[in-house]
């Protein structure tokens, strides 16, 4: 190697999207433990079914309130990029607006989960599957908590100012780990609501 | 400002009245990631002792399977024996390698601090909080289940078991963020990934698969913990079955997982066998791609048994063609890299001839321990030896963590005038390096071969061969020579606290950007901007003459 790098500039140390790549690391890691709930159910519904054991009382699993959920999520998906958009372009009301909108969809399917949970009459310690039922929809509500507490400081951020076209890493690593909840969510759908 | 910014490294000014209060206030508030990686490393290096005593106590009660003496009885027993496995993988190999990462890797990759440093110096009283928590729990009669069927009043403790290792796991995963998005989006100018200094590059590696195999671990105990409370008790929390919870999450140190805790082996391997032996590190991109493809095969959350289906038709999951492909696979990238090492050895041999230098013993020691795992962890998973449920897994895993804990040994004594501004005594470093390596050897090589004598994985399962029995007096001797090369640990860095000596800025002629910062390193690491980066050994790139000029300046 001939090149000298005494020889060269000095490089400059800067930090750029940390923010966004550590929410990225922990968004992985949150998504892996879901995963890691549902895969036991997975498994243990399927133990069940080669056993010829009942699973969830016929009748009990609709599909129409929890699509209310997955429908309320797709939309909320629409506004946090909304959030990210109007931040690149300094418009700090749209921001405001589109977060404050996530934050009340996010609230809404916290009430239409309790609404489910309740319409189901399940117990955690009646059976394999309504203990696994309750296990991974509380999983998922403790993930949904950070999500909606994420864009409540975002939103706390941005109404004082802290973001701008230059500086819209956070809102946009708010946005990543959202749309990773909604992920987790269609999981559970599927999962649950679809193949029961 | 929130947790996520990270303010400039600088010393917090103490106005606590004596210097221990001062050192407590200090170490609570400090956002200077060297305070926090000495942390990790003081607490890995106690718990190594701690977890060496259990090591001993239960090699000697191996000795005598037909009564529990020590103990106490066999739940007791049952307990200690599952907390020296889970301790030594997540309170002593990950702690170990996360201090060090801590300290070592933002000056690695040319920046003034690690990612976020107040979750960093969260994620390590976090661990210690937890450690603390599972430890007394255990202790309390709670672990993770009782083997007698007959659980009762430590059901509490059973449940404080599972949130301290909860809290243990969580602050690992945190650490290990602040690691990873160092590597990812704080390096220098002109350090691109593939110029990432080998140590640097191998603990991304190790953070990544840690941050997707442990969320795992959190949800297995998530499940555990519910069914304790108010569960149908089918979830481990009726804390029944052979090995109740812990046989649910035992995968987390029995292979392929074991491996995660070792990858940063191949990266200490990497960085410090081409400086001791003076040449450039050949075929970086290869090294790079090699600590990759072992992270890769080292992701084991999926190897478990709750995802298998209890259904005795089923093929087990640890007789599936992709357990056994790993399995096998693991082997060869620790090959590569070993034959890396030797290359950089031969081209060297002038330089290394004669008593090697500690770290030096120990990066090669542990290359040659994690092969020996890996070799153990082939002949594991070939059927018809049928080594599943016998003590050969205790081998493969005490072999590979070894080779963790005797690499982060090698690191410590390498990198030890960055980490405490002192260098440790080169004799003393080799005994305790050889100390370990060949009580490694003895320990796991002895337990891999008993499995061959039909002696259970199950520690209350009594051997069957007379054979088994000088297998567990060499067992026993193996782990107390480990735990002799512990108290030489113990006594080297404390002679070097009490020298008071500061080491030299660069004693080995390295290669990467720790060695041009002085030593100790000041506040934001770097008195000038580090110059652009041009390949992965900068410091290799600097002519002759200018190092020679900067000498004579300095």
């Amino acid at each position: 190697m001939t090149t000298t790098t005494t020889a060269l500039p000095s490089a400059e140390i800067t930090r750029p999207r940390t923010v966004l790549v550590g929410t990225m690391f922990g968004s992985g890691a949150a998504f892996m433990a879901f995963l890691g709930v549902v895969l036991v159910y997975v498994s243990e519904r399927a133990s069940a079914r080669s056993a010829d054991a009942e699973w969830f009382p016929d009748g009990t699993i609709e599909l129409g309130p929890s699509g209310f959920i997955f429908s309320t999520l797709i939309l909320s998906i629409f506004t946090v990029q909304w959030a990210v958009q109007a931040i690149n372009n300094n418009d700090r009301t749209n921001a405001l607006v589109a977060l404050a909108l996530s934050g009340l969809f996010g609230a809404s399917v916290f009430n239409q989960l309790w609404f489910i949970m309740n319409d189901t009459g399940f117990s955690l310690a009646e059976t394999n599957g309504q203990f696994m039922f309750f296990v991974v929809l509380g999983t998922f509500v403790a993930f949904m908590i950070v999500a909606v507490g994420f864009i409540a400081l975002t939103f706390v951020r941005a109404f004082i100012g802290q973001f701008g076209p230059r500086k819209a890493d956070s809102v946009a690593a708010a946005a990543f780990y959202w749309n990773t909840v909604v992920a987790m969510y269609a999981i559970a759908w599927y999962v649950i609501f679809v193949t029961k | 400002m929130t947790m996520t910014d990270s303010p400039p490294a600088t010393e917090t000014a103490s106005a606590a009245p004596s210097p221990a209060v001062a050192g407590l206030y200090e170490s609570l508030t400090t956002t200077d990631h060297k305070r926090i990686g000495r942390i990790w490393l003081q607490s890995g290096v106690l718990l190594l002792v701690g977890a060496l005593v259990l090591g001993v106590l239960l090699g000697i009660e191996r000795l005598d399977a037909d009564s529990t003496d020590i103990f106490g009885g066999d739940n007791a027993y049952f307990q200690i024996w599952a907390l020296y496995r889970i301790a030594l993988a997540l309170l002593v190999a990950a702690p170990l390698f996360i201090g060090l990462a801590t300290i070592v890797v933002p000056m690695q990759v040319g920046s003034t601090n690690i990612a976020f440093p107040r979750a960093a110096l969260s994620a390590v009283w976090g661990f210690l909080i937890g450690a603390g928590i599972m430890i007394a729990a255990v202790l309390a009669n709670g672990g993770w289940g009782a083997v007698d069927r007959a659980s009762g009043d430590e059901r509490d403790a059973v449940a404080l078991t599972l949130v301290g290792m909860g809290m243990v796991v969580l602050s690992l995963l945190l650490a290990s963020l602040c690691i990873a998005t160092t590597v990812i989006s704080m390096r220098v100018k002109g350090m691109t990934l593939l110029r990432t200094p080998l140590f640097a590059w191998s603990m991304l590696v190790a953070c990544a698969v840690w941050m997707l195999t442990l969320p795992v671990l959190l949800a297995n105990l998530l499940v555990a913990y519910v069914d304790l409370h108010n569960g149908p008790g089918t979830f481990g929390g009726g804390l029944s079955g052979d090995l109740s919870i812990y046989g649910q999450i035992a995968w987390i140190v029995e292979q392929p997982q074991v491996y995660a805790f070792a990858i940063p082996v191949l990266g200490i391997l990497g960085s410090i066998v081409p400086v001791a032996a003076g040449v450039r590190g050949a075929r970086h991109g290869l090294s790079l791609g090699l600590i990759g493809f072992f992270g890769l095969l080292s992701v084991g959350a999926w190897a478990q048994p709750y995802f298998q289906e209890t259904n005795d038709a089923l093929v087990r999951y640890d007789e599936k063609f992709v357990y056994i492909a790993f399995g096998i696979a693991a082997i060869f990238p620790v090959l590569g890299a070993i034959g890396g090492a030797a290359d950089s050895v031969f081209r060297g041999r002038d330089r290394v001839a004669g008593l090697p230098p500690a770290h030096l013993l120990g990066a090669l020691g542990g290359g040659v321990l994690l092969l020996a795992g890996t070799a153990a962890g082939v002949a594991r998973v070939i059927q018809p030896l049928d080594l599943g449920d016998r003590v050969s897994v205790a081998g493969v895993m005490n072999l590979v963590l070894f080779a963790a804990i005797a690499s982060a040994i090698a690191g410590l004594w390498f990198w030890a005038p960055k980490i405490g501004g002192h260098e440790l005594s080169p004799m003393l470093g080799r005994m305790v390096v050889a100390d370990i390596v060949l009580g490694a050897v003895l320990l796991g090589g002895a337990q891999f071969i008993n499995g061959f004598f039909l002696t259970a994985n199950n520690p209350l399962v009594a051997p069957t061969e007379d054979a088994a029995d000088v297998l567990n007096l060499v067992s026993l001797l193996g782990m107390a020579l480990i735990a002799l090369g512990a108290l030489g640990l113990l006594a080297s860095l404390a002679k070097a606290m009490r020298s008071g000596e500061t080491g030299a800025d660069d004693p080995w002629s390295g290669h990467t950007l720790e060695w041009a910062t002085a030593t100790p390193p000041p506040a934001g690491n770097f008195a000038e901007p580090p110059a652009l980066v041009t390949s992965e050994s900068p410091l290799l790139d600097i002519s002759p003459d200018e190092a020679a000029d900067e000498g004579e300046e300095s």
